[in-house]
């Protein structure tokens, strides 16, 4: 790929007004120069990284992030507060505890209906159902063949958009039971319980061999 | 009045999580007995403050009270010749939700953090209005040239365009007159040719629904012709 390019892709997410994908990029490139233009999306991914190296290199402040499937120029954590302070974008409210929970629910088990999520969290999930929609971090992708076909729900670009996450499984991995029960609090409550029924085993078989003793 | 803060619950198992945590209980082996009295109380509590019970609570409170009284019974056994533990689905339903409790741990500070950025976007707030610049506007500009911008302008305003409606009265008493007369005066007529000299599409629809009234009532008959897209009417059998 020849070095022009690296000022082309810049330009091309500089100009963008949401998160561009490589796809976009490259359809942008060989449809000026041609489709048998030599570059690949892998290369185009290469130059995010060498653009955002120029960039930390010369203290600027801002950086193209990969989110979403796709890149977006963002400022840098440095400058928040002075970002945030004229931005009336910064000043929506944060998510709730409940809204959180069920998007992780969503996130990880996708796509899943509402059923489902209530078992989970136990309680009538409705409302904040609807507030994710409206919020668009959420939508409905389809309905289960299940009875009532109840509607199906996954997240949308906008939820990797809002947490800063480039694809899916840039999630944190949810803790599986098995390291749920490895961890120590559980260990320590898990021995006692093990030496608990070993004693009462072994007292049983001492019990035992002393009936088989008399007998 | 007194105001009391009670600590907030998304719900039964997060209520019953935090007394596993503040008690230090073994989640596998819960005192059924006293977890089932503490969560009675708390209900109990949000009464007593007025606050409204959700359903959720109250179900949460039965299948405890369920539990407690299985537990005194005789244990069940499962195909494996095991004895079930009464509250072992509670125990995977508990250990579900904390796993995703967990995670939207994560979520908060992954959107605490991308709170801290500004992506690039938003164009409409960018876009400024421009400041005209006067001395460039007034250059070089003649009275002719306003004239002539004038008369653009002028040309340029397109006549409103005006849609007549006309009505038109055909109704279907009218149309099945008009069918019968045809039937009369030839033996069989072809459908095309009924409607060939229509022009306004109502009208078309109206005689096809005269035809129908016709035919329902057995005045005519409808014969099939070769022409695909045609049929025959001929005279009924009454």
């Amino acid at each position: 790929m020849e070095r022009i390019y690296h000022s082309v892709i810049e330009a091309l997410i500089f100009s963008s007004d949401d998160v561009i994908s490589p796809a976009e990029i490259l359809r942008a490139v060989k449809g000026i120069d041609g489709e048998d233009t030599q570059i690949t999306t892998g290369e185009i991914d290469e130059v995010i990284d060498l653009l955002n190296k120029n960039y930390e290199e010369q203290n600027l402040s801002f950086r193209i992030l990969r989110i979403a499937n796709g890149y977006l120029f963002a400022t840098t954590k440095d400058y928040s507060k002075y970002v945030g302070y004229l931005s009336s974008e910064k000043s929506k409210r944060r998510l709730s505890q409940a809204a959180l929970e069920t998007l992780s629910i969503i996130a990880y088990r996708q796509p899943i209906t509402k059923p489902e999520i209530e078992a989970i969290r136990g309680v009538n999930s409705d409302y904040i159902l609807n507030t994710l929609l409206e919020k668009n971090l959420i939508n409905i992708s389809g309905r289960a063949e299940s009875v009532g076909r109840p509607l199906l729900y996954t997240t949308t670009d906008e939820f990797l958009k809002y947490f800063g996450l480039n694809k899916l499984i840039d999630l944190p991995k949810p803790r599986e039971i098995e390291e749920i029960m490895n961890d120590e609090d559980f260990i320590e409550q898990k021995r006692k319980i093990m030496m608990n029924s070993l004693e009462d085993s072994m007292e049983n078989e001492i019990s035992h061999d002393e009936n088989a003793d008399q007998t | 009045m007194y105001k009391i803060k009670l600590d907030h619950f998304e719900g039964p198992l997060d209520l019953l999580l935090f007394f596993i945590k503040r008690d230090e209980l073994n989640i596998y082996d819960i005192p059924i007995s006293s977890i089932t009295k503490e969560f009675l109380d708390y209900v109990n509590l949000m009464k007593m403050l007025d606050l409204e019970v959700a359903g959720d609570f109250i179900l949460m409170a039965s299948t405890l009270m369920h539990i407690k009284v299985r537990m005194l019974l005789p244990r069940e056994v499962d195909e494996k010749g095991e004895e079930i533990d009464p509250r072992a689905e509670l125990v995977k339903a508990l250990l579900e939700y904390k796993r995703y409790k967990e995670m939207s741990d994560d979520l908060a500070y992954m959107e605490s953090n991308t709170r801290k950025i500004s992506f690039r976007g938003n164009f409409s707030a960018d876009e400024k209005i421009a400041v005209p610049e006067y001395e460039i506007l007034l250059k070089n500009v003649t009275v002719f040239d306003l004239a002539k911008a004038f008369k653009r302008i002028i040309d340029e305003v397109k006549e409103e365009p005006i849609h007549q409606i006309k009505k038109i009265n055909v109704t279907i008493d009218e149309q099945i007159e008009y069918i019968l007369n045809l039937i009369e005066t030839n033996v069989e007529v072809h459908f095309l040719s009924l409607v060939e000299k229509m022009k306004e599409k109502i009208r078309i629809i109206v005689t096809f629904i005269a035809l129908l009234e016709l035919v329902k009532a057995g005045r005519i008959k409808i014969k099939g012709s070769t022409d695909f897209n045609d049929f025959l009417l001929m005279k009924g059998d009454e």
